[in-house]
Order: structure tokens, then sequence, then C-alpha cells
């Protein structure tokens, strides 16, 4: 195992003089996968990413390798080098004011040994267990167990040497009856050994209902949504609303909005990178602390996020939400995203007052349609109910929503007392696994404007 | 690198019954413009190796970077302990497949990585300063990118095979802002412009400058355009959105893996069923879809796919009747077929090989130039380039929006629409097809996003295609 601050270091040196920054992100990651109970794929990446930034009057170069030999720390060091350099002869002075000093980080504990550990018997262990729920209840089991080490170096020519390690573990359960009705179940953690994979499985085949399946029309109806629901809206809302570059290029939803009240007054989202079953971080991409940031209070919204990049053109400083060092070109992120819960026990309470609703597990193949307005459109997906006087009654084939994030929030008329850490699951790159924490809410109307019911 | 993946390959077969192992060096160099400011100017350069067995019927696969004999044996132990941990199942079958043996570059005439980042960033400049020549627009983007990848690829079958992949590509975007929203132009694509398996060559042919004027007023013009009306009709499709309509509805739908079940909790299935093909109408008689390993400049192209089989071209639809499937040596195995489609692929080393998209296309039509088919078009809309794409999981009911879309009344072009969206279930949509132009008009544009698998991987793809009609199609804005 190599030692990331170590490596950092070593690249700083090969950089040489002027502003740099490098970033070592060591993974170390497990995944299992099963379809129709029966093991399908299995991964393991023991992998690292040397990223050097250089920044040239204004401009940032990136480079990088998954090399720690010094012949290719000094060959990553000089591309992002030349980088920088050549634009800084040929586009003028760039915007990027300069990389961040060092500054004091806390300490979390997202980091578990055990899980560290990457046991292979932990997976099979938990496909063992989603088979047999399958065989008790008559369903097939399809989903994921995985688990993952990150530890991640910072050096900078600023005087920043920072690391951190976290781990994270997730197992879902997609649970299918034998007429294809599914179900869904899923649980995130810092820690591999508090994932409960027969509850999982339980609740996924709970969800996965036989029977005659209605349909609805397109139009507006109170909904319930579970959590993973949930975790979409704000997602949307991450990257059209909470977005600093979008907001400060005036593309952003909260854009002219700052101040005054956009959803509902029961609704509170903040960026916690240190809540209670979050998965925290200690530092952004550029270094800078992560700390608490309401975003949304009382309905009213107040901040986005930044990174240096962003915050200079919004005339302000960092927020610690970089997602790569001089900036992502789609600018920063929020990836700890808390939706404060209310007063309704779950969700059978939450759908007790709705005559005709539907009742949401999650949504799928979520995108955004216009961002200024939020708007966006998906598809409910593994758990899809009609409610009927106030509970639930039978399944209900999949139904797309189009409609604007921002605009349910303002429907909100309910949020359930628990809320959970909900990941989707989705590692694409160097892993970074994050979720929000959030409710069950019920919602007086969402727009829905198709069926997905076979034709 | 191939006597050091026989090594692998070698302590390999001493434990399991099947090994591959591959090892992949990849550069990736993009630069991008947002405002005339350097936005990204990342250079990446990666290897490793994976090494995939199967053992008690499981699949075992690791990836180590770097390439001596401790990261071969280091993947190797790691692969055979995933195997081993996970609960048995019987072996399965692998469709024959001969050994693939030789060597494959694809063909370029400029080496991307040869030219300077002063021309490279000369280009972007150009583009970029003629794109906020237009005062309303309030974000300028310009990006280029090149990706150079060589694999090497050994089994206990015999297969001893190195390939050389080269491709590069750039687009445009300007964004006009007002305070009622926000409107997009780009070209020649939304999704990272368009990317070829070429040199630099194809970013030349591009004419990114030439095209920026364009771009700029018609993103500014869309700000006073009116909306697209809500309502059934015609609907002619072109370019980069009639791709991704084929890309999602038709691509998608026809992984056998997804057909087979083995995709459920991620990526999803499928409403074709496994015993579709030669019976399932899928489209219109107008409809023959074809996935294309072998097509010349297409970024799902290659010589052999991951797991060794080589590049072919495969009938998917023909006169509307599904005919066939994009397959691996397991799932072809599982169907009875006799050989892999040669449809696995894998994002680098260190993920393993899955079923994914060739070059899925649509067969040219007789319905002459674009031009031709707008004028024998009463009423409808015509949409370009996409904004926003969504589909259900079992790849039947769509949402699209597109960028910009034109009224066309009595055989012509008409007013701009801003907003558009249409929205259908594949096989009615499909059925609906009722015109496909001709051969001369037929162009690949690139998706270069698709995203599968867990851990995830992305994908590139190209889809061939001529502008189509599609008839009472739901339109509207949203």
């Amino acid at each position: 195992m190599i030692e990331a601050a170590e490596v950092a270091e070593r690249a700083l040196v090969a950089a040489g003089q002027g502003e740099v920054v490098v970033t070592v992100t060591q993974e170390r990651s497990l995944t299992m996968r099963f379809a129709r109970s029966s093991p399908t794929q299995s991964t393991s990446v023991d992998d690292v990413t040397v990223e050097v930034a250089a920044l040239r009057d204004g401009h940032v170069g990136r480079s990088t390798t998954n090399g720690t030999e010094p012949e290719a720390l000094e060959r990553c060091a000089r591309a992002a080098v030349l980088s920088a350099e050549v634009a800084a002869s040929q586009a003028g002075a760039g915007d990027f004011p300069g990389f961040a000093p060092p500054a004091p980080v806390r300490q979390h504990d997202g980091h578990d040994p055990e899980t560290a550990a990457l046991d292979p018997g932990l997976g099979g262990q938990a496909m063992g267990e989603a088979f047999a729920v399958a065989g008790e209840t008559r369903t097939e089991a399809s989903g994921m167990w995985t688990a993952a080490e990150m530890r991640i170096a910072i050096a900078s020519s600023t005087g920043m040497l920072l690391t951190d390690a976290v781990t994270d573990a997730f197992v879902k359960v997609v649970a299918f009856e034998p007429g294809g009705r599914s179900g869904y179940g899923a649980q995130s953690a810092v820690s591999a050994h508090s994932l409960d994979t027969g509850q999982v499985a339980r609740r996924a085949a709970r969800k996965a209902v036989t029977g005659e399946v209605g349909s609805l029309p397109s139009g507006e109806y109170p909904v319930v949504m579970e959590p993973p629901a949930v975790h979409e809206l704000l997602g949307v809302l991450a990257w059209t609303a909470f977005n600093g570059l979008a907001h400060a290029e005036d593309r952003g939803a909260l854009a002219g909005k700052l101040g005054t009240r956009v959803v509902s007054p029961a609704v509170n989202i903040s960026d916690s990178p240190r809540y209670a079953s979050t998965l925290p971080r200690a530092f952004d991409a550029e270094g800078v602390p992560k700390t608490p940031l309401p975003l949304i209070q009382d309905g009213v919204a107040h901040r986005v996020v930044h990174d240096i990049r962003s915050a200079a053109m919004a005339r302000g400083a960092s927020t610690g939400h970089a997602l790569a060092a001089g900036g992502a070109p789609d600018g920063p992120l929020p990836t700890n995203l808390v939706m404060i819960g209310g007063g309704a026990e779950d969700e059978e309470e939450l759908c007790a007052p709705i005559e005709r609703g539907i009742y949401v597990t999650r949504l799928w193949y979520t995108n955004v349609v216009r961002p200024r307005e939020s708007l966006f459109t998906a598809v409910t997906r593994d758990g899809t109910f009609l409610i009927e006087d106030g509970v639930v009654t039978r399944p209900l084939a999949d139904m797309r929503a189009t409609d604007s994030a921002l605009g349910i929030l303002g429907r909100l008329e309910a949020l359930g007392a628990r809320s959970v850490l909900v990941s989707d699951g989705e590692l694409y790159g160097r892993r970074f696994a994050t979720g929000s924490v959030c409710p069950p809410v019920r919602v007086g109307g969402v727009r829905f404007t198709g069926s997905a019911a076979h034709p | 690198m191939l006597d050091f993946l026989h090594e692998v390959i070698d302590a390999a077969s001493r434990h399991a019954p099947y090994a591959d192992a591959r090892h992949v060096r990849t550069r990736f160099q993009g630069l991008g413009l947002r405002n005339g400011a350097l936005a990204s100017m990342d250079d990446h350069e990666e290897e490793g190796i994976g090494v995939r067995v199967q053992l008690g019927g499981a699949w075992g696969f690791a990836a180590a970077r770097g390439s001596d004999r401790a990261a071969g044996e280091d993947a190797l132990r790691r692969a055979l302990a995933l195997a081993e941990a996970q609960p048995g199942r019987p072996e399965r079958a692998l469709a024959p497949e001969p050994p693939a043996r030789g060597s494959f570059s694809s063909p370029t005439q400029i080496d991307p990585f040869a030219v300077s980042l002063e021309d490279k960033l000369a280009l972007l400049t150009e583009a970029d300063s003629l794109l906020r020549a237009q005062s309303r627009v309030s974000v300028a983007s310009s990006q280029l990118t090149a990706k150079l990848e060589e694999k090497s690829f050994a089994s206990t079958e015999g297969a001893s095979c190195e390939q050389r992949l080269t491709e590069c590509g750039g687009g445009i975007e300007a964004i006009a802002v007002d305070g009622a929203g926000t409107q997009v132009r780009s070209y020649p694509g939304s999704h990272s412009g368009h990317v070829a398996q070429a040199g630099y060559e194809h970013v030349l042919a591009l004419d990114l400058p030439g095209n920026a004027p364009r771009v700029a007023a018609e993103a500014v013009a869309l700000l006073d355009a009116p909306r697209c009306p809500d309502s059934p009709t015609t609907l002619v499709l072109a370019g980069e959105q009639l791709a991704l309509q084929i890309h999602e509805s038709v691509g998608h739908a026809v992984e056998l893996d997804r057909v087979l079940g083995s995709e459920a909790s991620y990526a999803g299935t499928s409403f074709v069923p496994v015993d579709g093909a030669g019976s399932l109408r899928y489209g219109s008689q107008h409809m023959g879809i074809t996935a294309d390993a072998t097509l010349p400049g297409g970024v799902g192209s290659f010589c052999w796919d991951d797991e060794g089989v080589g590049a072919q071209a495969i009938p998917i639809v023909r006169e509307g009747v599904l005919r066939g499937f994009l397959s691996s040596r397991e799932g072809a195995a599982g169907l009875g077929l006799p050989r892999s489609g040669g449809c696995m692929r894998a994002e680098g080393f260190a993920r393993q090989p899955i079923v994914r998209m060739t070059n899925v296309s649509l067969d040219p039509g007789q319905a002459g130039s674009l031009e031709e088919l707008i004028a024998s078009t009463d009423e409808g809309i015509f949409i370009e380039t996409n904004r926003s794409w969504s589909i259900d999981s079992k790849r039947l009911h769509f949402q699209f929006a597109g960028e910009a879309a034109w009224e066309i009344t009595g055989g012509r072009l008409g007013r701009m629409l801003r907003d558009p969206v249409y929205a259908g279930s594949s096989p009615e949509f499909w059925a609906s097809l009722d015109a496909v132009c001709s051969q001369a008009e037929w162009r690949m544009a690139s998706v270069t996003n698709c995203g599968k698998g867990e851990p995830g991987q992305i994908a590139s793809v190209s889809h061939g295609c001529a502008p189509a009609r599609f008839r009472g199609v739901q339109i509207g804005s949203g």
C-alpha cells in the first residue's frame, strides 16, 4: 500500500516552482453483484489517482496519473505546468484567484478499520442472506453489495498537507415476483458491518407485490415519497439550485431568489458533512475544510455552495464544495445534503389524509429539462402503488413525473420523523461515495405526464 | 506486454478453468474554454492489469495498477478470492470463439497528441470569441478531447492480441439567459460535440469556428421564440437527437444481459422478450437497425471486444422485426446462439467487460434528402440536438427534450420554437416511422457518456442515421 501523503509531497517537489496543488486518492474497493438469486459479477479495485493542478496567471492546468514512481510523477507535473503555461500565454489572464492557504480541518468518524479490511466473505454472506429471503418470499433477488476504503492526501505550494481516510458500504436488493413486479430496499453506511442485508431484502420483497396492476392517466396527484425518491429531488436541487457556478452565471434556479421563500416553510435543507449517519469528509478537492452550510431554512433560500472559482465570480469565499482542484467544469456541488424531518411517524401516517394518490419508492433516470425552473423528468421504479382512502391498496404501473423540484417542495405538506442516509450506489470513475440524509414526505400534488404501462 | 499477460494466465490456469487478463494503457486529454478562460485542461494517463477468472460458476475480477509481475499476481489473487467468496452456482458455458490473435491499430491521419496545445487552444479561442460576439450569450463553451487506448488481451483458451484505438472530437455551446430562462444551442452535438475514432483531422473537419456564429445566434433567438405547442403531430428527427433515440429505445433494449435479467438491479431490464428474435415487431417496415463494430470512425468500433471476440456487424432489426441481440459469450451460450455478438467492453483496466453497445445504427432509407423529407411533410415539427433524456427501466416509456424545434407547414420549415419535448413508448414510436432519408444523408453522431455497470463504467458509442419521420407523436414543452 502506498503512503498517500508521501506521494503527494513527492509530486509537489516534482512540480517545481509556482502555485501547485497535488491530490492523491487511493481506492481499495470490493463490489459484488447478483441477479435472479445468483452471483453475476464481482470487482476488486486497488488503484490510485495522483492529480497535479498547476496555476499560471489565473489558469489551472491539470494532469493525472496512476503511477507513483518518480518518472510518472515528473511527467504528470510537467504536463500540468505546461497546460497552465500555454493557457496563460495564449488566452490572456485567467480568472482563478489562487489556491487556498492551509486551514485547520476537523476530523470525523467516517472511517471504520474493519470495513477497510475489505473481506469478500462479507459480500458473499450478504448475497446468501438476500437469496435466503428471496427463497422464503418466492421472489428473485438482484442487487449489489460494495465496500471501500479511500485515502486522500493533499499537498500544496501554499503550505497545505492534509490527509483523510473514509470507508463506505452499500447494499441494495431489488426483489422480483414471478409476474415481474419489483420492490426496492437499500442501506448505506460508513461500516459494512452495520448493513443488515436480510432486512433490506425483506423490505424489497414486501414491495414486490403480486396482483392486478393499475394505471393512472396523466395529471397531478398527491404523493407520498420514500427517502430514495426525496434523495432524487435533492439531487436535482444540487445541480440546478445550489450549484454556485450556475448561480453566479445567472442560470441557477435560485438566481435572484436568495433571501426569499422558495419552498414550503416546513423545508430545511443544509449541507452537513458531519451530520449523524452521513458519509463525512474532512475537506474538499481544493483542501478547503468541510463545514455545515444552511441552504434553505424554513422555506427561505439562504446560500448556494462554492468552490474557489465560483466564489471569486460571486465575490465570496469558497464554502468547501470543490469537486476538483481549480474547479470542476460543471461547478461545485453539495455532497452531504440533509433535509430535516417532521412529525409524521412513518409512511403510513403520511398516506392517511390522501383520498387518491400515488406512493413512490424511488425515481429513475432523473434528468433536468429546464434548469432555471428546476424542472426535471423521471420515472418511478421498484415500488409504485395506488393510495386510496388513506391506505396503499394495489400496485401501479410506473409513472413519469415531470415537475419542478422547487415546485414540489413548495407543495410539501408533511415530513416523516425518521431521516435515513440514502445513497444511489452509483460509483463512476474514482470512487466518491455520497448520500443525502432525508425523510419520507407527503406532497399535495406532483405532475405526472405519462404512464409506463406496457401497451 | 503479451509475455507478461501469458505469465499471469499460466498462473491462473492452475486455479481456474477459465481466466483472461487485459493490460490497458490509456491516455486522455481534454481542453475546455468557458467565456474565454480555461475551464479545463486535463491530461490523464493510467495503466494497469485486470484479471478475470471463472471459478465454481462465479466470476471474480480484480484490477491492479502497473504492469509488473507483482501487480499481475496481486490481481489474480484477489480475483480468485472474490470468486471463492460467492455462493456456489453451476459452471457457466461460454459460446465458442477461436482464440484472438494478432494486432490492430485504428486509422488516423493526424495523431491528436502530436498537435500542440497552442494549436488546439487557438482553435477553441477563435470559436469562443465568435460565440461571445452575440451580446446575449452568457456562457460560451468550447472543448476538444483526445484518447488513446492500448490494450493487450490473453486468455486460458489461447487468445493473444493487441489493439490501439485512437479517438478525438470536439464541440461548442452557447447559453443565452434572460429573466425568463436559459436557452442553449450546441454543435455538432450536446454531449461532448462529436467524437470519432479518428485523428485530429476529424476535429478540423468539424469547423467549430465556422459554426459558432449560427450557434450563438440561434441560442439568442430561442429566448424570444414561442414555446413548442402541446399536440400529437408529425415529428422529424435528425442527427444527435435521432441517434440518442436509437441509443435509448433500441440499443439498450436489445442488450442481452438486460433481456436475461442480469442487469435488473441497476441499468434495468427490457420490454424485449428473450424469445423475441424473429417474431417481435419492433417498428414499421421502414426500420432497419444494425450493430456494427467494424464501422470506420465509430467509437464503438474495434478489432476484438474485451473478451477476445472478433468484431462483427449484427442485424438487430430488419423491416421492423427483431432479429438479434447485443451479446457476450456467456449470454450467447445461455440463449443457444452459435457465437457471441462481440459486445463485451470495459472502461479502462479497472473495470470488467460487460455487455455494451457497439455502433448501433438506423439503416438508411429511400426518402431522399432532408429537404425532400420536409417538402413531403404537410405539417409537423422538426427537432434538433438533445437537451434532456429519460426512459424507464424497461426501455419503454421515454421523454426527450431538444434544444430547438421548427414548425413544418406546407412542406417548409417555419418559425423556430423553444423548449421542445416529445414522449412516447418505444414500440409504438418505432411503429410510427414512415420515412428515412437516403444514404447520402446518413451521418454518425457520438454518445460519450453512456453509463452502466457497478462499479459504474462510461462507454462511448456512435450511432449512424439519416433524418427520419414519425407520425402522431406527442409533442409539448415539458
